[in-house]
Parts: C-alpha cells; structure tokens; sequence
C-alpha cells in the first residue's frame, strides 16, 4: 500500500490563505481552484508540471467555497461567502463574470451544474437549496427554493444521469430531491450520520450514493427502484435509499470530502487529520452488502486538513488534493497488485 | 417559514414556530423581524382577544372599548368551505359568532380593498405619464402584500423600493377607516375602539405592528390585533354558545343586507385586474371585456397583456411566492424588465393559500381545501370599487374630495430603505 498513491507535484495555489476546493473541467485538461483570498485560480499543464494560467480575482468580496465547471466546459460556476454565485464564461484563457446570483441570505456554501446543462444547484448556511435554470440566452431564473433541511446546507451535486438532485447538511441529513410539476420537491431524506454531512458522491452508474460526515465515516447508499427484488419497501413511485455499507474506524477526524472515480470505481478521502485515503470496493462482495477495502493512506499527505480530492475524468488514476495550507497537490494512484 | 421542524440551536425564529406563528418565506430572514416584534407577534392571539373582550364586561367602564371586528374577502371562503355554507351564510355566521362573544361592529374590508385599488389605479396612470422624464416610476410593483414589503424595505431595498406603489393596503385603509371615521362618526376617541382584523395569514400580525397612523393622536394604531382564519375557527370549534345569525354592519351605521362581493383577481386583493382595466382605458381609450392570464415559468407568474395591431401596449404580470420574487428582482437588476406592473404576493397560489387557513399541522398547503376555497371564491360575484356609491360619499365626506391633500395623507404611505446589512465576520465554515 506504501507506494500505490505517489507525489507527482505541488503548487501554492492560495498564498496566506486556504484552498478550499477543485474541479476538473470535463476535458481533464485544467483545474479550477478556489481559496480564502477570494480568487479563482485555473491551472494547466506544461511539459511536467502545473501552471497557473488563470487568476479570477474580480468576482468575489469574500472567500470562494466551491468551484465548479458546465458539462460543456465553457463556464464556470463559483459559490462564494458573499452570498452570490458568480457565471465565468471561459473564452481560451480568459473568464469573464456574466451573471451573478443573488437571493441567498448567507454564504453560499455549494454549486453544481446538472448533466442537461441546463440547471443548476446552489445551497447556503440559510438552510435553503436552491435550483436555477438557464436558458439559450444566459439568462437565469430561479425555479424553486427548497426548504427541507434544518440547518447549514454543505453541498449539493447532481445524479450523472437523472434530474435528482442530492444535499448534505449539518443536519446530519442528506435529502434528495426532484421535479414535481412546475416545482421541485424533497422526496427521500437519508439518516444515519451523527453529525454533520460534508459532502456526497454518486458512483458512475448513478446507482449509488457516497456521503462522508464529521462523524468520521463515509456511508454507501443505494438505490432501489418500487418493485425491486430485494423486497425494499419504497413509497409511491419514489426510489427508496438504504444505507448498505459504512466505512468507520478509519479516519481519525472530520472526513471534508469523497470523491468517486467515474472511470476506475476508487473512493478517495480528504480528511482533518491531513490525510489522503483511496478505498476499492472487493470485486466478490456482495451488490446489496459491498465491503470495501482500504488500499491507499498517505499520512501528511499535507500540513493541514484535506479540504478536497478530485478526480480527474479522463486520466484513471490521476487525482488532486487541496488544503487548509493554501496548496494543491497531484497524485498517481495505483492499484496495489499482490495476494 | 423555514424553521418549523428544527430541534436544535433554538433562534428567535424557532421562538415564532412554537408559537405556532408562521410567516411567509418572505420573512424568513434575520433582518425582517426584530425581537421586540416577535415577542408582541406572539400576543396578537385569542388570549388576547378573549382577554379585551373580557374587559369590557367588567365594571370598571373605563376599560370598556368598543370591539370591532374587519374580515378580509380571502378569510370568507375558509370559513363557507370549513362551516359548509354559502358565502353569504357563512359570513352571517361569523359575524354571528363575534357578536355572541361580545363584538360591538362586524364589517367586511371590501370598501377598504375599494379604496386600495383605485389609488392604485390613479398612481400607475401617473406613474406611466411621468416614464419619460423619470425611469423609475415604472414599474409599479403593488404593496398589499406586508411579507412581500417587509422584504422590499430591509432585504432588497433601493433598487426596489422607489417602485413600490404608495397606495396604502386594504388592512391600512381598513385601519383609518374605523380608527378615524368611524371613531368621527361615533363620537369616540379612537384609543375607545379595538379593532381587530380576521385574516389569511400571519404577516398581517406583522403590519398592524409597524403601521402608523397619521391622521389622528399618535399613539394610536389602525389596527389593535390580527387573529388568522384558522385561530377564529379554533375559537369557533372550542365555543359552546349558542350563536345566532347576524348580517355585517356598515360605516355607515346601518346593517349590510346586499350579498358579499369581492373584487376581480383569483385570490389576491385584485390590483391587477382593476388597474389593468383602468390603465387600458384611461391611457388607450381601450375597453376591456375578459382578462386573460397567461402562466409562464409556473403557475405562480402569470403575465396579462393589452395588444392592438400587433403593438403591445401594457405588459402587466402577477408574480406569487418567494421564487417568482427572486426572478423579479433578478430583473430589476439587470435594467432587463419587460412589465409595466407587477402584482406580488408572498404566498404561492395567492392569499386563499395564505399560512392563516390553508396548512395543515405539519406545515404543508391543504390542496383540496385550497381548491374548494378557489371555486367558492370564483364564484362569488364581483363588484368594481368604480361604481361603489359608499366609497364615493367618503371621499367627499371624509378625505374632502378625491384628489386633495387629506386624501393623499391618508391614503398613501412611504417605503423605508435601510442600508443593507452585510455580515463582516470571516468565519471557518
């Protein structure tokens, strides 16, 4: 396990500052990062190492939380302390601001596009979820305000395939959401965490969630659909999610992000005790009951909390990390052969 | 209300839910309710009704106050679809069941909304008449909504606020109406009356707190105590006293035979269809027949247009719920805005679906109750405040005349704009 995840470079992406999250643009080709000194920053390869090829600077009064790019890759969404969500269109190496968001009482805390492209999801410490769509023009409108959870709203991402959308909360919940006529509603919540839920996953198919809590682990949800064969009870025409896998005693602190390999399946941590961990699910477990094994953990993988991982769409094995210490680091993770 | 399931970290909202207050989404934030306001929202109850009522009966006179009760139009159909009457025979009932308990005066608020919309409709003629000199007369965005202003006024403030129509609402006239002629009428200082007002939902708690009053003693409110549709209900179910029928008094001193009324619109106070009649005939010369509501992103934001020769000359829409004022704003604040007027309210599905009467105990809209509460409103007849005789005599008895000064004192109010409030610790969250 000692060598199957491997340094490949650091950068001091946020100086002074945290970084707080990444995102790899579809095409794998760049990664967005944002920070406590309220900037975006967008970095690119050369030759062997990684560059900075943009500074977003004008968009934000506080610090930016989360970044994330448009299924086409064309803009990019940041979700901000300020309250607003900022719309960058990219044209070659130049973002533009072309529409803000307002309407939330207080730090936006989460934004993510919708496979279709055409909606998008925000939350808020003000408890709220948000849903937006855009249209032809890019122009914006506000389709529904969720109120389900009860506290802080951490995240929020999109089903890969269907319009459902998922929120993790320091409520200890994650809800899950979806449209109902002119509106959109909360149709399952999921309970298990006892604490805050920082962040969620689905797996490549869709058919499973990934959700990781400061309770110190990550739980696998699944989904089943009304008449299934396992005898899941579910209400209505609505999926119901059960919890059939939980990840514990292997972090030893807050687990702030999990990140779910679209290409290879591998599960990564980013945790508060500044290490990185990757689990594989054993290929002869059962689908209803997966066990998981640990098959990566770099001890210091930074010099403070992990606040993301990030895997890389096109590159299997290619992984990024950031940190309370204003860095960004590359990983080469390698499945460990052997008995 | 975004709070009523929380069972941590108790707030001042949390405060307001187990009171069993629920204010539209409008006001959900920290900025729009103060603590003070709060702990006095709590007291506008039946306790606190029941203890005024109480009072007057006592021998001490100098505590009598002369009880007077309003009822909006949108309360009506709760009560005919709860009590399964007849508008009419449920209006009769109610104000048979006030006067049982103690109640001097019982009047419906139709006059109020009657002087609410034609001041609206004199101030959006205006308005569009002084466009090309000043940009921000138009668009008008009516005020009848207290949850809709509130957040206009603390949250949104001053690209909003200029264009809030300064029109008082049907509560606010209501409030004058009683504490100023009426009291005149009667011979009695306006502190001898207690008013209180039957209404859909709770933000209107929250008007008859901060509404002053201009004309008469300060010191005094229009309005002493809002109780929504479903707390007389309560109050109905939990009374043991034989009531018997009585029709609605009048300002006027005499009793109102005629059947209820109401005003034009599906459940609001009717601003649009009333304003959008007077403005196609006042500034076109156009008479129109049927309006003709066209819903657009949802059902809530419905946009009503007057064409003539393929030239669209009013572009007016309704925009309800806490989602539609946010596309509202969104616009305002591009410069991209393509109304002339909007009518805005802070519950979808408009005041029949306000808090007061159509939730259910876990907090969620009671749709068939709402759908039977929008057929027996449908169908209540309508009367435009134009040809109301009464409304007419009081503006010449009362308010000396349409357009003078005692007038627009009385019926217009002003819109505060605070700076906005920005929170400046930098937390790690």
């Amino acid at each position: 396990m000692k060598d199957s995840l491997v340094l490949l470079g650091r950068v001091q992406a946020h100086p002074d500052s945290r970084c707080w999250f990444l995102a790899w643009n579809p095409a794998g080709t760049l990664l967005a990062s944002c920070g406590g000194d309220r900037r975006i920053r967008i970095w690119g390869t050369e030759g062997d190492s990684w560059v900075c090829k943009s500074v977003l600077s004008e968009g934000h009064q506080r610090t930016v939380r989360k970044v994330a790019w448009s299924p086409c890759g064309n803009y990019l969404a940041s979700a901000s302390f300020d309250a607003t969500t900022c719309i960058w269109k990219k044209n070659q190496d130049d973002f533009e601001c072309v529409t803000t968001l307002e309407g939330h009482e207080n730090e936006v805390k989460s934004v993510a596009w919708a496979p279709s492209g055409n909606l998008l999801a925000t939350c808020s410490r003000d408890k709220s979820v948000w849903v937006w769509e855009v249209d032809e023009e890019d122009e914006y409108e506000c389709v529904s305000v969720l109120n389900s959870h009860t506290q802080d709203v951490k995240h929020v991402v999109w089903h890969p395939s269907q319009e459902l959308l998922a929120s993790a909360s320091y409520d200890d919940t994650v809800k899950l959401y979806r449209e109902e006529e002119d509106d959109w509603v909360c149709f399952a919540t999921l309970e298990g965490h006892e604490s805050t839920v920082w962040s969620l996953a689905f797996d490549p198919t869709g058919q499973r969630l990934a959700s990781c809590s400061d309770d110190r682990t990550v739980r696998i949800w699944r989904q089943y659909l009304p008449g299934n064969e396992q005898g899941v009870a579910c209400s209505g025409s609505d999926p119901s999610w059960k919890c059939i896998c939980t990840l514990s005693g292997f972090h030893s602190r807050t687990i702030y992000d999990v990140a779910w390999c679209q290409l290879t399946g591998a599960l990564a941590t980013a945790c508060g005790d500044d290490a990185i961990r990757v689990f594989e699910e054993d290929p002869s477990s059962d689908p209803q009951q997966p066990t998981f094994s640990l098959t990566a953990h770099l001890h210091q993988a930074h010099s403070q909390d992990v606040n993301c991982v990030a895997w890389n769409p096109k590159e299997p094995g290619l992984l990024a990390s950031c940190s309370d210490d204003g860095e960004v680091a590359f990983w080469k993770y390698q499945r460990p052969e052997g008995p | 209300m975004k709070c009523e399931h929380c069972t941590r970290k108790k707030g001042e909202f949390h405060k307001l839910a187990d009171a069993k207050i629920f204010l539209s989404d409008c006001l959900a934030c920290d900025s729009c309710v103060t603590a003070e306001e709060g702990a006095q929202l709590s007291q506008q109850n039946a306790k606190d009704f029941f203890r005024v009522l109480n009072l007057s009966k006592k021998c001490d006179t100098s505590e009598h106050k002369v009880l007077v009760v309003s009822v909006c139009p949108q309360s009506l159909p709760y009560f005919a679809a709860k009590l399964n009457l007849s508008v009419t025979d449920a209006s009769r009932r109610l104000c048979g069941f006030l006067k049982s308990l103690g109640v001097h005066y019982v009047f419906d608020m139709a006059i109020a909304a009657d002087f609410s919309i034609l001041e609206s409709q004199k101030e959006f003629v205006r308005r569009y008449h002084q466009h090309s000199d000043e940009q921000r007369a138009l668009p008008m965005l009516t005020s009848a909504c207290p949850g809709w202003v509130r957040y206009a006024e603390r949250v949104l403030g001053h690209p909003v606020t200029p264009h809030l129509c300064t029109a008082k609402s049907p509560q606010q006239v209501m409030g004058s109406l009683v504490k100023d002629y009426f009291a005149t009428q009667q011979n009695l200082p306006p502190e001898k009356i207690f008013h209180a007002i039957v209404a859909p939902c709770y933000d209107k708690k929250l008007e008859a707190l901060q509404e002053g009053f201009a004309t008469a003693l300060p010191g005094t409110r229009g309005t002493d105590c809002v109780l929504t549709s479903g707390e007389i209900a309560q109050m109905m179910e939990q009374s043991d006293l034989s009531v018997k029928d009585a029709a609605v008094d009048t300002l006027f001193g005499d009793v109102q035979e005629e059947v209820v009324r109401r005003h034009e619109g599906a459940g609001s106070d009717g601003h649009l269809a009333h304003v959008f009649r007077h403005a196609a005939k006042e500034l076109f010369n156009e008479h129109v027949e049927e309006i003709t509501y066209c819903s657009l992103r949802n059902k809530d934001f419905q946009e009503v247009t007057l064409e003539k020769n393929g030239e669209v000359l009013l572009r007016f829409a309704a925009a309800y719920g806490f989602r539609n004022v946010q596309n509202l704003v969104l616009k305002l604040r591009k410069g991209k805005f393509p109304y002339h007027f909007v009518e805005v309210l802070a519950c979808p599905g408009g005041c029949l679906n306000g808090r007061g009467q159509a939730q259910t105990k876990d907090g969620h809209t009671d749709k068939s109750l709402l759908r039977q509460m929008e057929g027996i409103y449908a169908d209540i007849p309508v009367r435009p405040p134009e040809s109301s005789a009464h409304v007419q005599e009081l503006y010449q008895e009362w308010l000396e005349g349409t357009d003078s000064l005692r007038a627009q004192e009385t019926l217009h109010t002003s819109y505060q704009s605070p700076e906005r409030c920005t929170a400046s610790l930098d937390m790690k969250w």
